[in-house]
């Protein structure tokens, strides 16, 4: 099982703020303790016109994080491809591979948000065209400069087309297992319909909600900031469908319901429980576990110290065991 | 008048010793597909004090993905940036539209654009839309400097800086007065030309250090001679010919600059 953490956001929030400039030094911190501490990569992920002025511009970002790293990959989780011209966001995309040796990931995602799309000028009815003249460029200019690309969806038919291009996906940490299992089995079976293109079966990354603690009060601590972090969602309005796995998931309708269900997906407690909640993780068949730890204006060394914790008594006992084939 | 360097291959190494000899500025190089923004994120990552000019090219992407982009390497940078807006391909009229969009993103307000070129907020998902958009996050620094390039540049009436390519070109009035040149390597030549330049009026000069020239050339010549000769008049070159003081002993640098005190009060080790 590959680890590693996410979503880096450089919010600002009603409930902690703080200066945004404090945010991306953070960042810059932040990604070489993860080198240090031995993470795979580090997921940043984007918005538009929010008030917290969550991050708008990944490939800038990541630009930076990889440049004061050497062997950690930067991940975007996701960029929203839909809203920037093709040729250009994918030669930015090969200038970020090309000068960090190829350690790029370019995860792309749709986006959802109205607002978003009526301030880019893009009808939101064109945003699965526009994914596909980004992905064509992207494979095309971008990919031959070392970056990796994933793909962001949250239902069978969007991350079985990613299988199909034999591309990995990243499934978000409030689906419940249930539907990370159903999702795993539709991109492998995508892939297999395809014919197996690359011949080896593309990676499903999944983010999920852990803390490892043995302290009644970290872990109040910890849930609470979990519950906070999902108030976002109710500001964004994000939804998860009702499919036959899972219930629906709707932040904007039923907030409190929402993230209820979302916090309750958290693994936590001491390491053994926290090796037994991903030994389940893979077993729904997750190649690569990105740990959802990065709460927005949360003290850095809480994040640290968990970060290195996990490393230390987690990661371990994690390295040989393998997804189970959907 | 100031003097920073032209990085024409966006060479991180280049602008770091650049930043550790007291230069004021980089430039970024300027790319065909106008994404210098991510080569100025990594100048902001792995420099400190020195101000990053990034290469803005209008006509590649929306003004608002562009305003965007940088005001994330601004708080990146702890607000070092300056925007240097490349007109490209377009003409005057059209650049001043994108010029107007990008500047009113970065404003504290918030953003409503109706022109030929753009509608902020576009209308396109209907009217349920806010009708002003906020583009967040804003700049780290309160006015975000921004100087203008490119064959349309002169012909915009924004008040803005223009770079200047010719000494005729340079405005002695001007606040701020933008302009970059090549250097030769040659000493006299080159103490010629700055001279000229801050003559001209120029504040800050950009140069470019010939393609040959030796690592030590951002310290050992340009921060050595070039800088000190436009920062005063009459300059006793005296100061700057005279022999740079002996490195300093290996180890002794290691030591601590405050002894500790042995008072106990600091702890177990004080």
């Amino acid at each position: 099982m590959r680890f590693g953490a996410g979503l880096w956001c450089l919010q600002a929030t009603a409930t902690t703020p703080r200066h945004h400039t404090t945010a991306y030094r953070q960042l810059l911190e932040d990604a070489v303790a993860l080198e240090t501490f031995g993470y795979e990569g580090m997921w940043l992920s984007e918005h538009h016109f929010f008030y917290d002025g969550y991050c708008p511009a990944l490939l800038p970002a990541a630009a930076a994080a990889l440049s004061v790293t050497t062997r950690l990959r930067v991940g975007t989780g996701m960029l929203l491809l839909p809203m920037q011209r093709p040729e250009r966001v994918a030669a930015l995309a090969a200038d970020v591979a090309a000068a960090s040796g190829g350690r790029l990931d370019v995860g792309v995602g749709l986006g959802y948000r109205d607002v978003e799309f009526d301030g880019k000028g893009v009808p939101r009815p064109d945003r699965v065209a526009r994914q596909r003249a980004g992905l064509a460029a992207l494979r095309d200019v971008a990919v031959p400069a070392g970056a990796t690309i994933w793909n962001g969806s949250a239902t069978p038919a969007g991350v079985a087309r990613a299988g199909a291009r034999g591309q990995g996906v990243m499934l978000s940490g409030a689906n419940p297992l249930s539907l990370v299992r159903e999702l795993a089995a539709a991109h492998r079976k995508g892939w297999e319909s395809a014919g197996r293109p690359g011949g080896t079966p593309p990676p499903v990354a999944a983010l999920r909600n852990v803390w490892l603690t043995e302290d009644a009060a970290e872990r109040r601590a910890a849930l609470d900031w979990q519950r906070a972090s999902y108030v976002l969602y109710a500001g964004l309005g994000w939804s998860v469908a009702e499919r036959d796995s899972t219930p629906a998931m709707d932040f904007l309708s039923d907030p409190s319901g929402a993230i209820a269900d979302a916090v309750a997906t958290t693994i936590i407690g001491p390491a053994p429980a926290i090796i037994d909640g991903l030994h389940e993780v893979a077993e729904a068949g997750v190649d690569y576990v990105i740990f959802r730890v990065v709460i927005e204006g949360a003290p850095q060394a809480a994040l640290h110290h968990v970060l290195r914790r996990l490393a230390d008594e987690v990661l371990p006992a994690m390295s040989t065991v393998e997804a189970k084939t959907p | 008048m100031r003097i920073g360097l032209q990085l024409p291959t966006g060479d991180v190494e280049l602008a770091a010793r650049a930043d550790a000899a007291g230069l004021c500025a980089v430039l970024t190089p300027g790319t065909a597909a106008g994404i210098d923004s991510a080569v100025a994120a990594r100048l902001a990552a792995r420099t400190s004090d020195i101000r990053i000019v990034v290469r803005v090219r209008l006509g590649v992407e929306h003004p608002v993905t562009l305003a965007e982009e940088a005001a994330v390497v601004d708080h990146l940078s702890g607000g070092r940036l300056v925007v240097l807006v490349d007109t490209a391909d377009l003409d005057p009229a059209a650049a001043a539209e994108d010029l107007a969009l990008l500047r009113a993103c970065w404003s504290g307000r918030m953003v409503r654009h109706v022109g030929p070129r753009w509608r902020v907020p576009s209308g396109v998902m209907g009217s349920a839309m806010p009708a002003t958009l906020s583009v967040t996050p804003k700049p780290a620094q309160l006015d975000l400097p921004v100087w203008l390039d490119g064959a349309a540049a002169g012909a915009i009436d924004s008040g803005l800086p223009v770079v200047a390519r010719s000494f005729a070109a340079a405005s002695i009035a001007a606040q701020v007065q933008p302009a970059v040149d090549d250097l030769t390597g040659d000493l006299d030549t080159d103490r010629r030309r700055v001279t000229a330049w801050a003559e001209a009026g120029a504040t800050h000069l950009l140069v470019r250090v010939p393609d040959d020239a030796d690592p030590e050339f951002v310290h050992a010549f340009v921060a050595r001679y070039l800088v000190p000769e436009t920062a005063m008049p009459h300059l006793p070159r005296v100061m700057v010919e005279s022999p740079p003081p002996l490195p300093w002993p290996r180890g002794a640098s290691a030591a601590p600059t405050m002894a500790p005190t042995s008072s106990g009060e600091d702890g177990p080790h004080g």
